[in-house]
């Protein structure tokens, strides 16, 4: 809502100036987020004539110009500007201007020629940031006309409007605030028209209309507006159309009441307000045509629909030149429904902007007696008549029109107020300052006028206290009170603890967007049962994604993209299922490039693999992490489920290098999809001590030759089956085959273990060794069909 | 035969001095203690000696060894020593450090759990819901009229059975006071979703810290002096605030929290937060679903409070685009 200081002054009569009043404003909730200045004062700049223009006799780029300033003799200006003619007005600086910038305007010679003043381009008078030549007047422009007559300098508020409150989106609407907080007086309203009889009723077939009211007008003269009219509606940002029309939205911004005019002598027959037909045309003000739905209000004479109500007129009824009969709606309408029809139509206007929000209908007579003055004073409009209807039992018309505003009873207890602020306010300031929003004091409480439908309880109240005191005055609590851990705080932790081990491991964290396009959610691990929204924004955020890795991938090819060389990225956060438990918490991780950064002791580092997947993901979940062969799928060429505890909690691989070329990721590229939902349940576990060994321990090597498709987890199976007391740990040293088959034979693998064996009781012998060795060589040996090398 | 003692030991503690090297100082050693040595000759000739000077000369000559043998100790250590420092000499310790790799949390994972911290030393716990909410949890239930412009389509996404994604973490809390009894104390950060075109300033998702207290007597100054509080931990003691009244459905009064700070580049007021003291509403609406009075509104009162991570850790860490959060670009994540 843009607002003019000067209306507003002509309102209440206030001190501040425009900063201390947007201060005061914002400070009391209405944000002021712009102050613009509008217009201009410069005295000795006036309008003027150009009478003739000459080439200048020395200066190729200049004219002498002789121009009519209405003071009875013509002056001689030098001009630079070529964007005018003769006959057009201008604007003159005359010999003792000051224009912006200290340039003082001073008789005198240009390349020898006088000059006894300065014709003006709008930005020299401060009127516009850049212009270009002279700023060419009306020709209507009286010569001599004062600048600031012709652009009066105004201060221009921007304020947002919250909502709830419609009442302000009015310059009385402000002044009554700007009143409640400077204490300052409210001046008597402009002149307003006496009520005569109605001289008949309007048909109102909705409930959606509580009141609808069209004020006829004979005798009608459509002409431009006045100036001031024109100037202070196009400073607030009102294209001026003609003298009705700028009366109506005069009106609304003066009151808050939306008016429409229509051109009597288009209408066909009896208003009435009805919801359109399924499918009804109604071509609008704006040229367009939209197709109605039986769900909007349509104001409608025998033809079909002349307005959406509340939103926009028709353009079969509209004012213009030759209009001499109107008839003037003032009208209030369900701001739910308006806000439908505004929505559907994708079509908005000041008008629904605060039918939307609401209008007080205190204020509907109110607005069409002031305009029936304004159109009596610029349009010469004779006032003949005037019908009313009322849609449903919810309004009195006759008491409204008596001045008996509808006021509402609210309960304040001042005990109340201070445990909820937290400290009290007096009585005496609770009165004043309630009494200076317009509410009057009754018994046990407040009567709220009609314009504040936002007050309807005593916490209502309170709110309009604590923001006219200001919470400066409750002092700041530093109350606290025990709370214990709960399911989210121990969650949170573990899931902070995860992502700090990730970064341990040399990993980065990346937070994707949790909506994916279809192909992103397809291209990972392929989930089924993903959840779409109904209404995405654009194609590439649809479905709530199945795994982080959807993101994840996506991000790594951008990281390759950009010549990044290593990528390590992890993500912990939610992904989605159409299953019982629909939202999920996952760990994602993707390595691509060397395992580690290459230095300067050894150039060459092999890419991360699926060993070093395997690592990384037991530092980060701080658990034995095993894998288990999965078949290969479109994304993976190499495929593994993640076990924890022998429970399946996810899957990692390693790309099909085509995939990853598709991703102009080269080289190995290995991704992890982590469930850590049941990782993360129960209380943490406090570990128990162990006794440390005091004993030292024995290793015995056992060098195997076994074909290419055992593996060691086999050999970890038969190995641990044996139950081998002295047994402590084995380990696997070296894994090595020979394409050429010299040294291991094609289709073999020599594998080497360390074994080590302890005693928790005392030194063991080289004999109790050998034997433990002896026999665990035998049962790998014999069950398995491997050969032990010596 | 005395004089002939310290003569010996003068000279042989000079030669254990100029011993170059290990080698030098073996061969001094046996040339001097060695069979047949010039000091062990010495000790042969005390059987020459009267029984009156025999004990003296002994004595001398015993204590001479000794000194011999402590000079040749100390003297092969101090060879030892500088052999071994030798071996060090010349080593670039400027060249680069090997095997450094550590990765870094995202700048709003950093943030969110900063804001954590602080708010559990002021006694909060935890809370969480999910993103995919009931029309209920996200609006009704905090007084959110069923035409309110924010539940259309066109700024809200809705799922095809007409649940939505939250448009803000307030939903969690109706779902903590659905289950707890006042009082509650409770932040919760999470994912928020809202229709809008993505650009510098606007993803369709983004990440929000939510707070809620509620107990008997919770005022607007305890909301006051929580939130400045906070705000002075998370920018510093110079931090400024305004309170400037607001709407908000949920709340009555609400306010905006404009901060001034020089962790937020100073100067300006920047509106960093929402906040207010609980509606009524809400609670009547939560204890219509428990079937309870559990949240009697004559009896409790409540502060609650929102702020948007991704705006606050772009400001702090002069961030010109919101879209480097959900990039996933190493070479931004590298930074925080």
């Amino acid at each position: 809502m843009k607002a003019s200081l000067n209306w507003l002054r002509e309102i209440v009569d206030f001190e501040q100036d425009a900063a201390s009043l947007a201060q005061l404003l914002t400070k009391a909730g209405v944000e002021v987020e712009g102050i613009e200045s509008k217009g201009a004062s410069i005295p000795h700049v006036v309008a003027a004539q150009v009478l003739s223009s000459e080439q200048h006799p020395n200066a190729d780029r200049l004219s002498v110009c002789r121009v009519d300033d209405g003071s009875g003799s013509p002056l001689q200006i030098v001009c630079g500007a070529k964007n005018y003619k003769v006959g057009d007005k201008v604007l003159l600086a005359r010999p003792g201007a000051s224009l912006p910038g200290n340039f003082e305007i001073r008789v005198g010679k240009l390349r020898g020629v006088d000059s006894e003043g300065m014709l003006c381009g709008a930005d020299e008078l401060g009127l516009a940031e850049n212009s270009e030549g002279l700023l060419i007047l009306d020709p209507a422009t009286p010569v001599g006309t004062p600048l600031g007559e012709l652009f009066p300098a105004d201060t221009v508020l921007d304020l947002e409007i919250t909502p709830n409150r419609p009442d302000l989106l009015s310059h009385e609407g402000i002044a009554r605030e700007v009143s409640a907080l400077t204490g300052r007086l409210w001046k008597a309203s402009q002149g307003f028209v006496p009520e005569t009889d109605a001289t008949g009723a309007v048909a109102i077939h909705a409930a959606e209309c509580p009141l609808y009211s069209v004020r006829h007008f004979e005798g009608v003269r459509i002409s431009p507006s006045p100036s001031w009219l024109r100037q202070r509606l196009e400073a607030l940002g009102v294209r001026s159309i003609n003298n009705v029309v700028d009366i109506t939205n005069w009106v609304m911004l003066e009151t808050g009441q939306p008016l429409h005019a229509f051109d009597t002598d288009k209408l066909r027959g009896e208003l009435q307000v009805r919801f359109a037909s399924e499918g009804e045309p109604f071509l609008a003000l704006d040229g367009k045509t939209y197709l109605l739905s039986a769900a909007d209000l349509v104001i409608a004479d025998d033809s079909g629909p002349v307005a959406l109500a509340g939103i926009m007129g028709g353009a079969s009824t509209a004012v213009d030149a030759g209009t001499t009969r109107v008839s003037l709606e003032s009208a209030v309408f369900d701001s739910a429904h308006i806000r439908r029809t505004s929505r559907r139509l994708g079509l908005s206007s000041e008008s629904s902007h605060r039918f939307e929000r609401g209008v007080d209908v205190a204020g509907v007579f109110r607005g069409s007696q002031r305009a029936a003055a304004l159109l009596k004073e610029l349009a010469q409009g004779i006032a003949s008549g005037w019908v009313a209807g009322s849609g449903g039992e919810r309004v009195d018309v006759g008491a409204l029109l008596m001045g008996l505003t509808p006021v509402r009873h609210v309960g304040l207890r001042l005990e109340r107020i201070t445990s909820l602020l937290g400290a009290p306010v007096g009585e005496a300031r609770v009165e004043q300052i309630l009494t200076a929003l317009g509410l009057s004091r009754a018994q046990d409480g407040w009567e709220v006028p009609s314009h504040r439908a936002d007050l309807t309880r005593e916490v209502d109240l309170i709110e309009e206290i604590a923001r006219v005191v200001g919470i400066e005055h409750f002092p700041a609590g530093t109350r606290a009170h025990f709370s214990p851990s709960s399911e989210a705080d121990r969650r949170y932790d573990h899931l902070m603890q995860l992502r700090r081990s990730a970064v341990g491991q040399g990993l980065f964290e990346a937070r994707n967007l949790t909506l994916v396009s279809e192909g992103m959610a397809q291209a990972a691990l392929g989930s089924e049962n993903v959840l779409r929204v109904k209404n995405p924004l654009n194609e590439d955020q649809v479905v709530l994604r199945p795994e982080v890795l959807s993101g994840l991938l996506d991000a790594a090819a951008r990281n390759a993209r950009a010549g990044v060389k290593r990528i390590r990225l992890f993500e912990v956060g939610r992904t989605f299922a159409q299953e019982q438990v629909e939202e999920r918490t996952h760990l994602g991780v993707v390595l691509a490039g060397s395992a580690r950064t290459p230095n300067w002791r050894s150039a060459t580092v092999a890419d991360a693999d699926l060993f070093d997947l395997k690592g990384a993901l037991a530092g980060i979940l701080n658990v034995a992490v095993e894998f288990e062969p999965l078949p290969a799928s479109a994304l993976l060429g190499l495929a593994v489920r993640v076990l924890v505890e022998g429970k399946a909690v996810g899957i990692a691989g390693q790309i099909r290098p085509s995939e990853a070329r598709a991703r102009d990721l080269s080289g190995t590229v290995v991704v992890a999809e982590i469930a850590l939902d049941s990782l993360l349940s129960g209380p943490k576990r406090t570990a128990l001590y162990v006794e440390v060994d005091r004993f030292p321990a024995v290793t015995r090597d056992m060098a195997l030759l076994a074909p290419s498709g055992l593996t060691h987890q086999q050999i970890l199976d038969v190995l641990n089956a044996a139950q081998e007391p002295l047994l402590r740990a084995v380990e696997l040293f070296d894994v090595f085959t020979d394409p050429t088959g010299e040294r291991v034979p094609v289709g073999s693998k020599s594998l080497g273990y360390s074994l080590t064996y302890r005693c928790s009781q005392r030194t063991l012998t080289a004999n109790e060794v050998n034997a433990a060795h002896t026999k665990l060589k035998q049962r790998v040996t014999t069950e398995l069909g491997v050969q032990a090398r010596e | 035969m005395e004089a002939q003692i310290q003569t010996l030991a003068t000279q042989a503690l000079a030669e254990i001095a100029a011993c170059a090297d290990e080698s030098q100082l073996e061969a001094l050693r046996v040339r001097l203690l060695g069979k047949g040595g010039e000091l062990t000759a010495l000790s042969d000739r005390m059987r020459e000696l009267s029984k009156e000077d025999k004990p003296r000369i002994g004595k001398v000559l015993n204590e001479t060894r000794a000194s011999v043998n402590a000079a040749m100790e100390a003297r092969n250590a101090a060879l030892t020593a500088a052999q071994e420092t030798r071996a060090f000499e010349g080593v670039d310790v400027s060249l680069p450090s090997i095997g450094f790799s550590q990765g870094a949390l995202h700048p709003i994972t950093q943030l969110m759990d900063r804001a954590v911290q602080i708010f559990r030393r002021m006694g909060f716990a935890l809370a969480d819901g999910p993103d995919i909410e009931t029309e209920w949890h996200c609006f009704d239930a905090l007084n959110t009229p069923a035409d309110h412009p924010a539940r259309n389509e066109a700024d809200t996404f809705y799922m095809p059975d007409g649940r939505l994604l939250r448009t803000h973490t307030s939903s969690i809390q109706i779902r903590t006071l659905e289950h707890m009894a006042p009082p509650v104390r409770i932040i919760a950060p999470g994912a928020a979703y809202r229709r809008d075109e993505v650009d510098a300033t606007h993803l369709a998702q983004f990440t929000q810290m939510e707070g809620l207290y509620v107990d008997e007597d919770v005022t607007l100054g305890d909301l006051r002096g929580t939130l400045e509080f906070f705000f002075r931990e998370l920018f510093g003691e110079d931090a400024e605030f305004r309170f400037r009244p607001h709407f908000f459905p949920f709340t009555e009064p609400s306010f905006e929290v404009d901060i001034k700070a020089a962790a937020l580049g100073g100067g300006r007021w920047l509106e960093i937060a929402g906040c207010g003291m609980v509606d009524p509403a809400v609670f009547e609406a939560v204890n219509l679903r428990r079937g309870d009075s559990a949240l009697d509104p004559e009896r409790y009162t409540g502060f609650a409070f929102g702020f948007g991570l991704d705006r606050l850790a772009m400001i702090m860490s002069q961030v010109p685009d919101i879209r480097l959060f959900t990039d996933g670009d190493q070479r931004f994540l590298s930074q925080f």
